[in-house]
């Protein structure tokens, strides 16, 4: 192997392996909290025969490696079900699953948090369950549910970087490719550890904004 | 008119309610009394639909609660207050109130708004509209927790245990509010442990002891020494309630 200095065309890379990285976080956490909150609902309201089935399958994600997950999805999925799969949605589909797990874990226990004694009230003026979940529980969860929620998006960020063992081009590939052609590891892995650093504390300012807004909002509701 | 017909509820293997019967008449005031456990605040449960029967029937104005459709309907005509308040933390006093009559009722915003503003100056809280739950006392929520139930324009006013949670500096603002509903036709029933009050206001006492009816009478009758009162179980009843 050549050993090869930095050129212009490393920061392209490196942007190209951020973006990367950056979607496939964005699109897992999206879908994985639709799914997550599916998953809550159906165990909060009790679905028969959907509720003991998400439990197996949300357990089975929240206690096994993601990287043998990645695997399992990426080599084992197209074997069983004679289909291909590119790198970049078994990444997508896995950390949604695994995202979804934990969304589900944290909305689950964000409800039960809630003062009963207001969902009876609730009911006894008539309202459906719907616009209970809507106007009484959902915008209470999400105040209760703010620092887990962004705890879990600084994680599911780090764990991207997990999705470079099956090939998919990401910030920390780009770290390997960079890496093998200059041998400046010290270099290249402090960029590519400041980059997600960065970005980390981004994401958990811009979170905890989010939740002061909420807050400050419902400074008195004792939440 | 409320029919209660033999009803019968059970919470496990423990039976609280054993066959009650009882009919309440529109702009009758009801005092349910009871000792702890005597079944009060299940019966009125009951009425809402917030426990299910487990024998025995429950119409108001025909209507059965134990149908979801016809209990959909009748919790629009029966409103509650609850003992420890259940207002909504995250919405301020005025949405607490205007929620229902606009989510349930359907009924148009700025309308229910005036009358909510209407109902908060009878209780004496007209500039607390903005204010959230968690920045009033417990007398004042309760007042809230009436302003609510009253915006629904109930029918039916259940009143479980409402001043039990407040301090005895509180209960009077309560108590109040509660007299001057009472005095206006509106039917309420009462589960409470407020003996003067309940003897001040309503004009008939249900007495549940260990889940079935003790007693049910006009008010003073049952205050009477060849009344209510005669009966050992309710005279040892109110005698301890005095002490308290």
């Amino acid at each position: 192997m050549r050993n090869q200095g930095f050129n212009w065309h490393d920061p392209i890379l490196w942007a190209q392996g951020l973006g990367v990285s950056v979607g496939v976080f964005a699109a897992s956490m999206i879908l994985g909290s639709l799914i997550g909150i599916f998953i809550a609902l159906c165990r909060v309201y009790k679905v028969p025969v959907v509720a003991p089935l998400l439990l197996v399958i949300s357990e089975f994600l929240k206690n096994s490696p993601v990287l043998v997950q990645l695997f399992l999805v990426f080599f084992g999925v197209p074997v069983l079900l004679q289909v291909n799969i590119t790198p970049a949605e078994a990444a997508i589909f896995t950390l949604t699953g695994n995202t979804a797990a934990f969304i589900a874990v944290i909305a689950i226990s964000a409800m039960d948090a809630l003062d009963r004694g207001q969902l009876e009230a609730a009911r006894s003026f008539g309202h459906s369950e719907r616009s209970i979940l809507r106007k009484i529980i959902a915008p209470q969860a999400l105040v209760v549910a703010m620092p887990a929620l962004i705890g879990l998006a600084v994680n599911q960020l780090q764990v991207t970087s997990l999705i470079s063992a099956i090939g998919v081009i990401d910030l920390t590939k780009v770290g390997q490719i960079l890496n093998q052609r200059t041998w400046q590891p010290f270099i290249v892995w402090a960029i590519i550890g400041v980059t997600y650093f960065v970005l980390s504390r981004v994401l958990a300012m811009a979170g905890g904004r989010i939740e002061n807004r909420l807050r400050r909002h419902m400074d008195w509701a004792g939440l | 008119m409320i029919e209660i017909d033999q009803l019968h509820k059970k919470f496990g293997d423990t039976e609280v309610l054993k066959g009650i019967s009882l009919t309440i008449a529109p702009g009758e005031v009801v005092s349910i009394l009871g000792a702890s456990g005597s079944g009060k605040s299940t019966l009125m449960r009951c009425m809402n639909g917030l426990a299910g029967l487990n024998g025995g029937s429950l119409l108001i104005d025909g209507l059965d609660v134990s149908k979801p459709r016809e209990l959909r309907e009748i919790r629009k005509r029966c409103a509650t207050v609850f003992q420890h308040f259940n207002l909504y933390p995250h919405l301020s006093v005025l949405e607490n109130i205007t929620l229902a009559p606009i989510d349930v009722l359907g009924r148009k915003k700025a309308e229910v708004e005036a009358e909510a503003f209407a109902l908060l100056k009878q209780v004496g809280l007209a500039d607390r509209a903005d204010a959230y739950p968690g920045q009033l006392s417990g007398g004042q929520k309760q007042r809230i927790g009436i302003c609510r139930a009253l915006a629904m324009q109930p029918r039916y006013l259940l009143l479980d245990e409402v001043t039990s949670a407040l301090d005895p500096e509180m209960t009077g603002e309560v108590l109040d509010v509660l007299a001057a509903l009472a005095r206006s036709g509106t039917t309420m029933i009462f589960v409470t442990h407020e003996i003067a009050f309940a003897r001040e206001i309503s004009s008939r006492i249900v007495f549940l002891d260990d889940g079935v009816v003790r007693a049910d009478m006009p008010t003073d009758r049952f205050f009477a020494e060849d009344g209510g009162y005669g009966d050992e179980r309710i005279a040892r009843f109110l005698a301890k309630m005095r002490n308290k």
